[in-house]
Parts: structure tokens; C-alpha cells; sequence
């Protein structure tokens, strides 16, 4: 009774839609998560940058247990992250995942890629999927590809296909790991404007980015990981003027002066 | 004897055995593609113990000769009041042989799908069941065509087996040792086995290939 009341009373003032408490995680000796915690409210983004090795991947994947953890808690709206299962299954589908490979399925058309989730998970019926989901594909542009194969599009189109993908599911949140770390330069502007479009449309975003414009543009927040720690939050303007720590100043300086 | 000569004493029997040799493959083929999916099942699901029991079938089927099997399956099982008839014999051993195969091409076609498509499937909100249902099998089944084109000739030349045994009519490796025992028939009894094993593989390759090539999937 009591926790019920006072999980409503969390809920009117905004429990996080993700919370990380204490996350740690090892891959073998490597020490690959240290400490994690996280908020994140609804309706916010929050870009995740760092060196590469810096665990910021790996943190992105515990979020919808892609990736399991050694110890901590992982909370979707309060509640922790169910045991591999049916119940796991249906916590996912509320989460959008976008990857830098975009893992389109090979074998479907582009409208199949975006109905799939919808019609067998979800299952809404194959005609209001496939409305759906082409008022999803015009929406990100590549409505006139629906019937193509996903490897008769740009990699460009395809990201912004599984991101369409996503959508599909009417997701609470939605998580980006690297969206265009696989682009060639001229197609990284389609994808990032898509997830400009939806940042500006209330989604619940955490996105792992080399996307500095992007960061500093669209996010409310920016988490800076190095070694598999956070080592530094804050706002993108006062964290790219006005970096507290060293190690964050070093890594800003390594990526300017192109 | 002359060609004109075997084919007027023994040309029906040549077609009866075309027929039962073309039964006992597509039988034992058709079972082995069944099964070998239920065994790569077994050995991609997270249950320990199935997948135990697939990677060991495969290990016992696919390294053994058929021959012994069949030996087995006609001599010793009897010893354990189980008797079946001798072409059920042969058409269980190729089948067994055949899917310890089959569920290595399917292995290999799992392969190539690759993590990235699986994690998206789990994003999804799919369970294993569906996972499987919708995204691995189907791409599975479509990138081994080729191979289990391959499997296809195998299993028609594994039903040479039944030779071993006394089949009635025979196919055609027995038909040929049939007509041996009978006739001085020489070489000339072998090459026509040999043409219409020759044929049907070839005709199985045709179909093969144009299955491929209608869904092959582009990467």
C-alpha cells in the first residue's frame, strides 16, 4: 500500500523514464562500467560523448539490457529491468534502439522492416500497421522506397528507415548508439536532422554521438564518459565553453582545430 | 549383351527403380530438411541441454558411415524387438545421415546473419520463438539453397545403401548387381545406373539454382 502511494506520488512529479544506480560492469578484466548513474527525465536529451573505449556503448545497451550488468540497477519508469524473459521482451519493445550498423532484417522490404514490430509484437493489424508505418517512412523521407530491399538503399536512408523502425512501436524512449558513426560525411546530416525533428517533437532521447553540432544544438544535457566513468554532466553550453575537469578539456581539445 | 538387348529384358525393371530410387531420396530428403531444422533449433536455443543434444546428434550422424547405420538399424535393432522393413531402414538412415547435414548448412546460414539483425530483433520486443520465426529461419532457409542443393545429390547417391540390402524391385545400385548375378552384362548395367543418377542430380542442380536465384538475398 504504502509503496504503491508512493509510487504514484514519484510518478506525478516525474520519475525518470531511465534511471542507472550504481551500474558496474566487467568485460573479463576490464573494467568496462564504473559506478554509473543516471537520470533521464521525460522529453529529454541527453547526448553521451567520450573517447571511443570509454564505455559509452556499453552503457547505451544496459539500458535495455542488451548488454547484462555485474551489479546496480537499471530502472525503465521506477521499475527495475525484468530477468531475460517475456517480461524483459515487452519492457524492450518499449524502448527504441537504433544502431550504428542499422541491423535493417536483410530478408524484408523497408515497409516490412517497420511493420514487423508493430503486427507481431504489438499486434495491431497488418492494414493499420502499414498506414502507420508509411505515415512513418514519409516522414522520414524514404516513402518512396517502401517495396525496395533494405540493401538497395544509401546507408543514409537505411538508418533513417530503422529509425522509422523504432517509432513504429510508439516508444517511450528511444536510444542511439553511434547513428552515424557508419555514414559517409554527405548522409550523417539526413539522419541527424530526423533525430533533430524528433528531440524538437518531446522524445525521450539518449543518444552516444561523435556528433559535436549535434550535442551542443539539440541536447539538454551532455554526459561526458572516460575509462568507463561519468566524468563529467551538464548543460552543452556550459560543458563546451566551460569544462570543469581536465580530462574533459583534453578530449574537446582533441577534437577541434580541424 | 547388347544395350537393346538388357533394356528388352530389363527395361521395366530400370524404370521401377529410377522410381524407387527417386521415392527413397525425396522421402528421406524431405524428412531430413524437417528434422535438421528441429536440431539447429536445438543447438541455437538458450536451453543448455538441447543444445547439448543437437551438437551431439550432429556429432554422432554426421561422422558415422552410413553403411555401419544401416548394418545397425537391420541387424542390431532387432535385438531390441524393433524390426522395421528393410527400405524403411534405408530410408531412416539416409534421413539421419542427411539432416546431421542439413542442420550444418542451416548452422552456417544462421552465421551469416550476423548479431547486428538478432539485438534489433530483441530491441523489438521479440522473444526467442519469434526472433527465430521471423528473422533467422528465414534467412537461414534462403542462404542454404545451395548447399542443401548439394544435400539433395548426396541423398540420392546415399540411397545407393540400398543395395546392401534386399530390396524389392531394387534400386538402381541393387538393380545393377541384380542384373549381374543374372546376365554377363558387363559394364553396360553400371552406365545406365550411372546416366540416370547423372540425370536426376542434374535436374536437382536446375531446380537448385533457380530456387537460389529467387531468394537469394542482396547484401
Amino acid at each position: 500500500m504504502t509503496q504503491t502511494q508512493t509510487g504514484e506520488a514519484l510518478a506525478a512529479e516525474g520519475t525518470p523514464v531511465i534511471e542507472l544506480r550504481h551500474v558496474d560492469k566487467h568485460f573479463g578484466s576490464l573494467h568496462v562500467l564504473k559506478d554509473i548513474n543516471l537520470k533521464v527525465g521525460k522529453g529529454e536529451v541527453v547526448v553521451v560523448i567520450g573517447p571511443s573505449g570509454s564505455g559509452k556503448s556499453t552503457l547505451c545497451r544496459t539500458i535495455n539490457r542488451l548488454e547484462t550488468i555485474d551489479s546496480g540497477e537499471v530502472l525503465i519508469e521506477g521499475k527495475p529491468l525484468p530477468q531475460e524473459g517475456k517480461e524483459l521482451a515487452s519492457t524492450r519493445a518499449e524502448i527504441g534502439m537504433v544502431f550504428q550498423s542499422f541491423n535493417l532484417f536483410a530478408h524484408r522490404s523497408i515497409i516490412d522492416n517497420v511493420t514487423m514490430g508493430p503486427v507481431e509484437v504489438l499486434g495491431v493489424s497488418r492494414d493499420k500497421a502499414r498506414e502507420e508505418g508509411m505515415e512513418l517512412l514519409r516522414r522520414v523521407g524514404v516513402a518512396e522506397q517502401a517495396e525496395k530491399m533494405p540493401a538497395q538503399l544509401s546507408g543514409g536512408q537505411q538508418q533513417r528507415v530503422a529509425i522509422a523502425r523504432s517509432l513504429a512501436m510508439h516508444p517511450k524512449a528511444m536510444l542511439f548508439d553511434e547513428p552515424t558513426s557508419a555514414l559517409d560525411p554527405e548522409m550523417i546530416n539526413e539522419v541527424l536532422d530526423v533525430m533533430v525533428e524528433l528531440a524538437r517533437g518531446g522524445m525521450t532521447m539518449v543518444v552516444v554521438t561523435h556528433e559535436m553540432g549535434f550535442a551542443r544544438r539539440v541536447s539538454d544535457r551532455v554526459v561526458f564518459m572516460a575509462d568507463g566513468a561519468i566524468i563529467e554532466e551538464g548543460k552543452p553550453d556550459e560543458f563546451f565553453e566551460h569544462p570543469t575537469t581536465e580530462r574533459a578539456r583534453e578530449f574537446l581539445d582533441s577534437i577541434k582545430g580541424h | 549383351m547388347s544395350i537393346s538387348e538388357l533394356l528388352a529384358e530389363y527395361g521395366d525393371m530400370y524404370v521401377q527403380a529410377l522410381l524407387g530410387t527417386w521415392w527413397m531420396s525425396l522421402v528421406s530428403f524431405a524428412f531430413a530438411m524437417l528434422l535438421a531444422l528441429v536440431i539447429t533449433v536445438f543447438r541455437v536455443s538458450p536451453i543448455k541441454p538441447l543444445r547439448v543434444v543437437g551438437d551431439l546428434y550432429v556429432q554422432i550422424f554426421r561422422n558415422i558411415p552410413g553403411v555401419s547405420l544401416l548394418i545397425i538399424l537391420v541387424y542390431a535393432l532387432p535385438y531390441l524387438k524393433i524390426v522395421m522393413d528393410y527400405r524403411l531402414c534405408v530410408i531412416v538412415t539416409v534421413t539421419l545421415v542427411a539432416s546431421a547435414f542439413g542442420s550444418e548448412n542451416f548452422m552456417s546460414g544462421i552465421n551469416t546473419i550476423g548479431v547486428g539483425q538478432i539485438e534489433a530483433a530483441r530491441s523489438l520486443g521479440m522473444g526467442f520463438g519469434k526472433m527465430l520465426r521471423l528473422v533467422v529461419i528465414p534467412q537461414a532457409l534462403r542462404s542454404a539453397v545451395l548447399p542443401m542443393t548439394n544435400l539433395a545429390v548426396a541423398v540420392l547417391l546415399t540411397t545407393a545403401l540400398g543395395s546392401q540390402v534386399p530390396l524389392s524391385p531394387p534400386e538402381l545400385t541393387g538393380l545393377v548387381s541384380y542384373i549381374n548375378t543374372r546376365t554377363v552384362g558387363g559394364i553396360l548395367p553400371f552406365v545406365i545406373s550411372a546416366l540416370m543418377y547423372a540425370g536426376t542430380a542434374f535436374v536437382i542442380g536446375v531446380i537448385g539454382n533457380a530456387i537460389d536465384k529467387k531468394v537469394r538475398i542482396v547484401r
